[in-house]
């Protein structure tokens, strides 16, 4: 099956030789390439040999049931698994040809590239203004007038600008729960990444916020390569570009969104996304 | 007699018994607080906070004890507070569990509940007996002693209420660890932590016993911390079992002023966890 992933990128070096429209014409460049990466949680296997790779300015979302390692496999791109000692990836990651998972790779700088938005808005004890200034101040000393116009630009490409510019100084906890999120991905796209992780960014939220936060990504996916882990089905063949599925620690499939939905290859695919399980 | 009527009467009778519960304990309080606000207001006048303790008979006030309690209250803050923050910091950040943090934190826990005498012999032990003379240095560290696990306690317990994945969206962006504590956990936490302190502080200035080792206390107006200081428990202690009259009035004045500043502290502090609480 991973074969036929690979059948497609190799022989349709365009997007335009893909079957599905959902896939616009252009180069396709694999931005991340996931090599047999398994995960273990102590001595449980939490993913096993899962290989993908992720295009860039292109939406690969993975779908799957609850515990099939869909958020894990989320957690290795960035290396936050890294935070707690019991937990460790072997395999491959690639990010533009080097490997994130080697010993010695600068994990502040890894995480600058990648960035990610969690499914709970976590929006810092701070004001709006400096939650995104946070994460610029981190990297660059900019003056005042230049932060300021940094942090407009995070917030105007996060469509959050109109809502919040008169009260900059006012607490990030004071928005609503679509807002948070929002701010939390102007949060994360202000330190200027390469890739953009999103672990249910909207499984949190009520069905308007969802949609401006689908249309977010649709906007993002221009200048990002973007992935989604989603729990809705609906979500993931609207928003994304590719998909894969999950199941138990296995990348049972992976493909043209439209293609996976329409004609899956696989039997347990066709069984979760007619809603036979999961 | 049905049903009703007899969880009816029950339920009257609890309430009476719980609400004589509340009573008896609120008199004592009371009846402890009308004593104090008593004498001590009739004692209370500008003399206080003008003059040294007096000789008996002649007018005086606390003004050396006020000072005194005040500076070393302070020094125990400014010596405790950044030990305990960093203490705590390591067992709810750092130590994950492990050995060390573990018998950090039960020794800890012993500190916390340690008679404060016991500190005072300690501290009388290590620093009066060596230096050959009682001092308001080892008065405030003996304090600080008494500070520390109290600021322990409520860092750490601060620190673990603030959620994980708060921690993981500022490592997400790329921030060390060390920025991660310092610009997001702590001010997360920081209400619950200023709070700690304030309790902290709240329960050092009324302490007596941790001082009649160290600092001792001076009949004169002193600020050589090389030397013994005048502070208001011992002061009310002494003055309080003494003949006089006079000395007697001065040990209840003394006592309303820490009884009222503990009040105002406890009062700020309450204050402050109940905003960090809104703004979360």
């Amino acid at each position: 099956m991973q074969k036929n992933v690979r059948s497609y990128v190799t022989t349709g070096a365009t997007a335009g030789a893909l079957p599905g429209s959902a896939v616009q014409a252009g180069e396709l460049t694999e931005k991340m390439s996931i090599r047999n990466v398994s995960f273990f949680y102590g001595q449980f296997e939490a993913l096993k040999s899962i290989s993908v790779p992720l295009y860039d300015r292109k939406v690969t979302a993975f779908i799957g049931p609850s515990g099939c390692g869909k958020s894990t496999l989320l957690r290795i791109l960035n290396r936050i698994y890294d935070l707690y000692p019991k937990q460790r990836a072997s395999g491959e990651v690639l990010l533009d040809g080097q490997n994130i998972l080697e010993p010695g790779i600068d994990l502040n700088l890894l995480r600058a590239k990648v960035g990610m938005v969690f499914q709970k808005p976590t929006p810092f004890p701070l004001t709006i203004y400096d939650n995104i200034a946070f994460g610029i101040r981190l990297y660059e000393r900019l003056p005042r007038d230049e932060m300021d116009g940094r942090v407009e630009q995070a917030l105007r490409r996060a469509a959050l600008w109109n809502e919040v510019k008169d009260k900059l100084n006012q607490s990030g906890l004071s928005l609503s729960g679509g807002q948070q999120q929002r701010l939390c991905i102007a949060r994360a796209i202000a330190v200027n990444p390469s890739v953009l992780l999103m672990d249910e960014p909207a499984s949190a939220l009520d069905p308007i916020s969802t949609s401006k936060i689908e249309e977010l990504i649709d906007e993002l996916k221009s200048e990002y390569c973007i992935c989604i882990v989603t729990h809705n089905m609906q979500q993931a063949a609207r928003a994304s570009d590719f998909t894969a599925f999950m199941y138990m620690g296995e990348l049972i499939e992976h493909g043209v969104t439209e293609d996976l939905f329409t004609t899956p290859k696989q039997k347990r695919t066709e069984e979760y996304i007619t809603g036979r399980f999961g | 007699m049905n049903l009703y009527a007899r969880r009816r009467l029950t339920s009257r009778i609890a309430l009476g018994f719980s609400m004589a519960a509340a009573a008896f304990g609120l008199f004592w309080l009371v009846a402890i607080l009308w004593t104090l606000f008593y004498n001590g207001l009739t004692a209370l006048g500008a003399d206080i906070f003008t003059l040294s303790t007096p000789p008996p008979g002649i007018a005086g006030g606390l003004l050396n004890a006020i000072y005194g309690s005040f500076i070393m209250t302070l020094l125990a803050t400014l010596i405790g507070t950044p030990i305990g923050i960093m203490a705590g910091t390591y067992l709810a950040e750092y130590s994950r569990g492990n050995v060390l943090g573990q018998t950090i934190r039960f020794i800890n826990d012993i500190l916390l509940s340690a008679p404060s005498i016991i500190i005072g012999l300690f501290i009388y032990g290590v620093m009066v007996v060596p230096m050959g003379h009682f001092s308001a240095w080892a008065g405030a560290v003996a304090l600080s002693v008494i500070v520390i696990p109290v600021v322990v306690r409520t860092t750490e317990d601060m620190l673990n209420l603030v959620p994980a994945s708060l921690r993981e969206a500022a490592a997400a962006l790329g921030a060390p660890r060390w920025k991660v504590i310092v610009l997001i956990a702590y001010r997360a936490a920081r209400s619950g932590m200023i709070t700690g302190v304030l309790l902290a502080v709240a329960r050092i200035s009324g302490e007596t016993a941790p001082l009649l080792f160290t600092s001792l206390s001076n009949q004169f107006w002193s600020t050589d911390m090389n030397a013994p200081m005048a502070n208001l428990p011992v002061v009310i202690f002494r003055f309080a079992l003494s003949p006089y009259q006079d000395w007697q009035d001065l040990a209840w004045a003394g006592a309303l002023l820490i009884t009222v500043t503990i009040l105002i502290i406890n009062i700020t502090a309450r204050m402050l966890a109940g905003l960090g609480s809104k703004g979360r």
